[in-house]
Parts: C-alpha cells; structure tokens; sequence
C-alpha cells in the first residue's frame, strides 16, 4: 500500500510542520496588501510581520495556515523551529530546518 | 534642528521616514501628498476590486504608527522646488513654502493615457490609484459589459476585478497573445486559457479606434477594423510614465527618470529620488533604469532616507524580482525572461522591470507540470533569469542563484537537455550549493 502509507506520510509531516513551525515572512515578496491580516481569525497583524520581515511569533498563532494559503503573492511560508528541541535552536540548525521543508514540500 | 521634506507618499516615502528617524529622533519630517489617503498599498487595489479586502485593510500603518514616526503629513501637490533658498511650494499652501534641508522626491509613476476619440467619457477608467478603484467599483454596480484594453498586470487586475462583481468582460490584445515581451507563448497561452475559463471575450488582433458615448457615456467601441462592440465602461492600462515633471520644473537633471548616483542623489546634492520615478544604475546591465516595482522603491526610499540623515550608505541594485498573480496564478518573474517590445504597452507597466525584457546570449529551458511551470534563462555560466508560475517552491532558489550570480556549469548542459526534470535538478543543485558554496561566501 505505497500510495496510502503516502498520504500518511504527507499527512504526518503537515502535522508535525503546524506544530513545529511559526510563519514566517519573506519581506521582498510583499506588497502590503493586507490579505493575511484581513484572514487571520485572531487578529493577529500578520501584514506588520511581513513588513518587518520577522516571523510571526505571536503565541496566539494558531498556525492555522489561513494567511499562508491566502496571501496572493506567497510571501508566508511555514517554517520549522526545533522549539522543543532548544539545544538545536541555532541559525544554521534553523536555516537546514527550512531546506529539510523545502525539500518535502517539494516531492 | 533638521527639517526633511518627502514629496510622495508611496512605499518609498514611508520607508524614507523609518531610515531617518531611525538615525534622528528630533528632525522635522514632513510628508507631502497630492492624494488624501496618505500611505496605503496601492498594489492591493487589485484585490479591492475582486473584493477580497475591504477599503480600510488597504492602510498598513496606524495613527499609532504614524505618531511613532513622528511624520507630519500635508496634503498638497508639490508644484515647485526652489533649489537655491531650499523651499517647496505647494498648491493651496503657496503663501507659506515648506523649507527643507534634505528633499527626497519619491513622487511615483501615472498611467498613461489613450487619445482616441471618446476618451473623455463617462466610463471610462484607469486603475492607478484608490480614487480610480472606487470609481470602477461604482461603475461595476451597474454596467453589464466592459471592455478591457492594454497589457501587464494591472490589465488583468482589472479584468478580474470585473470578472468577480459580475461585468462581462471583453479583453482586446493588439497582438497575438498576451504579455508577449515577458511570457513566452507557452505562458501565455496558460493565462489566456484561464481567462476564457473565467468567462472573459479575448479579442487577438484588435485595436481600439473610437469609444463611442450617449449622453456622455461610454455606450460602446469601434475597432480599427471597423467592427462595433455595445459596452458601458472602457478600462485603460497601457502603462505608466514616471511623474518626473516636478523635477524637470526645478531644473534636476532628467532623462525618462529623474537621474541619480548610487547614493541616490540627484544633480542637486540636498535632494534625493527613489522608487518609479528615480532612474537607478544597475550594475547587472551597466545602464540606469526605471523600475516600477514595490520592493525597490522600499529599498531606495531607505536608503535615500539614510542618505537624508547623514549616514552614507550606496544603494546596490539586485536583479528584478517580481511577484503576482495572473488569472490566479501565483507568479514570479525572476531577472531577464523576455525579449521584444510589446504592443499593447506603451510605457513600463507596473510591476514590470525593463531588465525582464533584457535577453542578452541565453537559451530558454523549461518543464511543465499542468499549471506548475518553470522556465529559467541560462547563460554562458550562470542563470540570468527565470518565471515560476504556480508552485513557488523554487522561486527563492532561482532568485539568490540569479542574484549571487552563482557559476551553474556543473548543470549546464542537464538544463538544456529536452525533457529533464528542471525543478528536480535545481532544487539539487540549490541544496547543494546552499550546504558548501553559501557558507564559504558569509
């Protein structure tokens, strides 16, 4: 059953992104629209981040994936924090974090 | 105390302001607008019109934001500066004229206008600014078919516009696809046949003669074949120009642009100009030229505004870079992807960059995946350029590969090989670069 342990697998790592990962901005991509802001059911404001180019750890985040999904210009993107894991919270521990998403987003 | 005045107040005035408060806490700063609105993203009238953000989310900053600033905004259109005694006039305010030390003029582009008989009318309409949306968002209540003429992206932001509150929309292309100097016809034809599945009329070949009006109204258009076309609102984008006459008036040197060096100073050392209006080096092509683009008009006011506040910093020009979405397609179009002139735009159009068109010794190779589609630009020994629809998984990779300029020999000739697997083979190659060759150049 290659094609259900798949979807599984899928399934697992878009779980494990949403509970690892903050969203974070790619501030070049951004044109101020408004969209993730206007999207978010919290309120956060989310366009301010993009602004700044900081990643949205607001800790009422529900990383629910609204702005990501919305923003017309794919400027959000999740990204993974190792937060449970402090020891490898390091820059280059995040920056293989991202390319180790990258890469399963990819295939 | 320093008084700084900033003609514009557009993404580049707003950034100009960070940078000189950020380095000066008691300088005066005043921001001078000739619309009322004050700073608000002008990109995001596109999804105002298909509804997607109200009017207020249009607005990034607060009156909280602005008092943090401490930017005090007037209303006004900047008619002249007067160099030798460092004033600005501005229309309504002419008794008192505004006293600077440091100007910045980041007045912006404006769409250009069509001339044929008719354009005057009722009904007819641009998208340049919140005015101009709200105008077509009250045409849109009532009118039942639009015509759409010119190219770019604002030309199919305002087909969707319409599309989404219900207009029946002809789109009139002069050639034989759309954006030809910067999609390839494989592009194009993606776009064209999501438009068509959207319910718009494209019409190849076609030219606009002569609007037609019945009591002032738009009523309808004749083509310069002759054909007639009943519709009650005509949408015009066909480019924007740089608004570059307040300079010409004040004796700045200008050439399409207003010209300025690398710290972003134009003839008059006290006077600075970013973002559309500015003509900027690049060092890529080694000839200055005008963008119209979000990202660097940021970049430059920044800098222009750190310049303004005495800290000397260069403004070094990266490769074109722009992001949007056509017929709802997330798109980025990376460095020099197109050749040739397109003859539905007359001038630049927005969110274009005259280096897309720019095609020096490259060969395209692409690889498709439905509506996912890559297309790089590669050149003797690294990538000049790319466009990723769809899927942006890659976007960044080919971006910083463009950018860095890195040597892309070791896959050179995978890339040009029929039929390989594109995204695989950059996205190896990107991982592989980014472990060993990233981390010896920081």
């Amino acid at each position: 059953m290659p094609a259900l342990k798949n979807i599984l697998k899928q399934e697992n790592t878009r779980r494990e992104v949403l509970v690892t990962s903050y969203v974070v901005p790619d501030a070049a991509r951004c044109v101020q629209c408004g969209i993730c802001s206007f999207n978010c059911p919290i309120g956060i404001d989310v366009r301010r981040h993009a602004w700044r180019g900081e990643p949205v750890k607001d800790s009422r985040c529900l990383t629910c994936g609204e702005c990501v999904a919305r923003c017309p210009r794919g400027v959000l993107r999740f990204e993974r924090t190792n937060l449970f894991e402090p020891e490898k919270l390091d820059f280059r521990g995040l920056l293989e974090a991202a390319q180790q998403s990258l890469l399963v987003e990819h295939h | 105390m320093r008084h700084y005045v900033i003609i514009g107040s557009g993404p580049g005035g707003i950034a100009a302001c960070e940078a000189i408060r950020r380095h000066d806490a008691s300088g005066e700063i005043v921001v001078i607008g000739d619309e009322p609105y004050g700073y608000y993203s002008r990109p995001g009238l596109a999804y105002l019109l298909t509804g997607e953000i109200s009017e207020k989310n249009l607005f990034p900053f607060s009156q909280e934001d602005y008092r943090h600033l401490g930017s005090k905004f007037l209303h006004g259109r900047a008619n002249r500066i007067q160099p030798a005694d460092h004033t600005v006039i501005v229309q309504n305010h002419t008794t008192h004229p505004v006293v600077y030390d440091r100007l910045l003029i980041a007045t912006g582009s404006t769409a250009m206008r069509i001339s044929n008989p008719g354009c005057e009318l009722e009904g007819v309409v641009k998208l340049d600014n919140l005015d101009d949306a709200r105008r077509i968002i009250k045409l849109a209540r009532k009118a039942k078919t639009a015509l759409v003429v010119g190219g770019g992206i604002t030309a199919l932001e305002i087909v969707e516009g319409l599309v989404s509150r219900g207009v029946k929309v002809h789109y009139f292309l002069r050639g034989d696809r759309y954006w030809s100097n910067v999609l390839d016809e494989t592009e194009s034809r993606v776009i064209e046949e999501r438009l068509v599945d959207e319910g718009v009329h494209i019409h190849f070949h076609t030219e606009l003669a002569e609007i037609i009006g019945n009591r002032g109204r738009v009523a309808g258009v004749k083509t310069t074949k002759g054909e007639m076309l009943k519709c009650d609102l005509v949408a015009v984008a066909i480019g924007v120009r740089p608004r570059k006459e307040l300079a010409e008036a004040s004796g700045l040197k200008t050439d399409r642009g207003v010209v300025v060096n690398d710290a972003l100073q134009t003839s008059d050392a006290d006077i600075f100009a970013a973002g559309d209006v500015a003509q900027v080096y690049d060092p890529l092509t080694g000839k200055s030229i005008l963008d119209t683009l979000w990202a660097p008009a940021r970049d430059q006011g920044y800098v222009a505004g750190l310049n303004m506040a005495g800290q000397t910093t260069f403004f070094h020009k990266e490769p074109a870079f722009n992001v949007t979405r056509l017929a709802c397609l997330t798109t980025t179009i990376i460095g020099a992807v197109g050749r040739g002139d397109d003859p539905d735009l007359l001038g630049i159009a927005r969110g274009d960059s005259e280096t897309f068109r720019q095609l020096p010794d490259a060969i395209a190779a692409q690889s498709n995946f439905d509506v996912n589609r890559l297309r790089v630009l590669v050149g003797t020994s690294t990538l000049i350029g790319g466009i990723v629809m769809g899927d942006q998984t890659l976007s960044k990779a080919i971006q910083v590969i463009v950018a860095n300029r890195v040597d892309i020999t070791p896959i050179r000739q995978h890339l040009l090989t029929p039929g390989v697997p594109l995204g695989d083979l950059i996205a190896d190659f990107w991982t592989r670069w980014k472990t060993t060759d990233a981390s010896k150049q920081s």
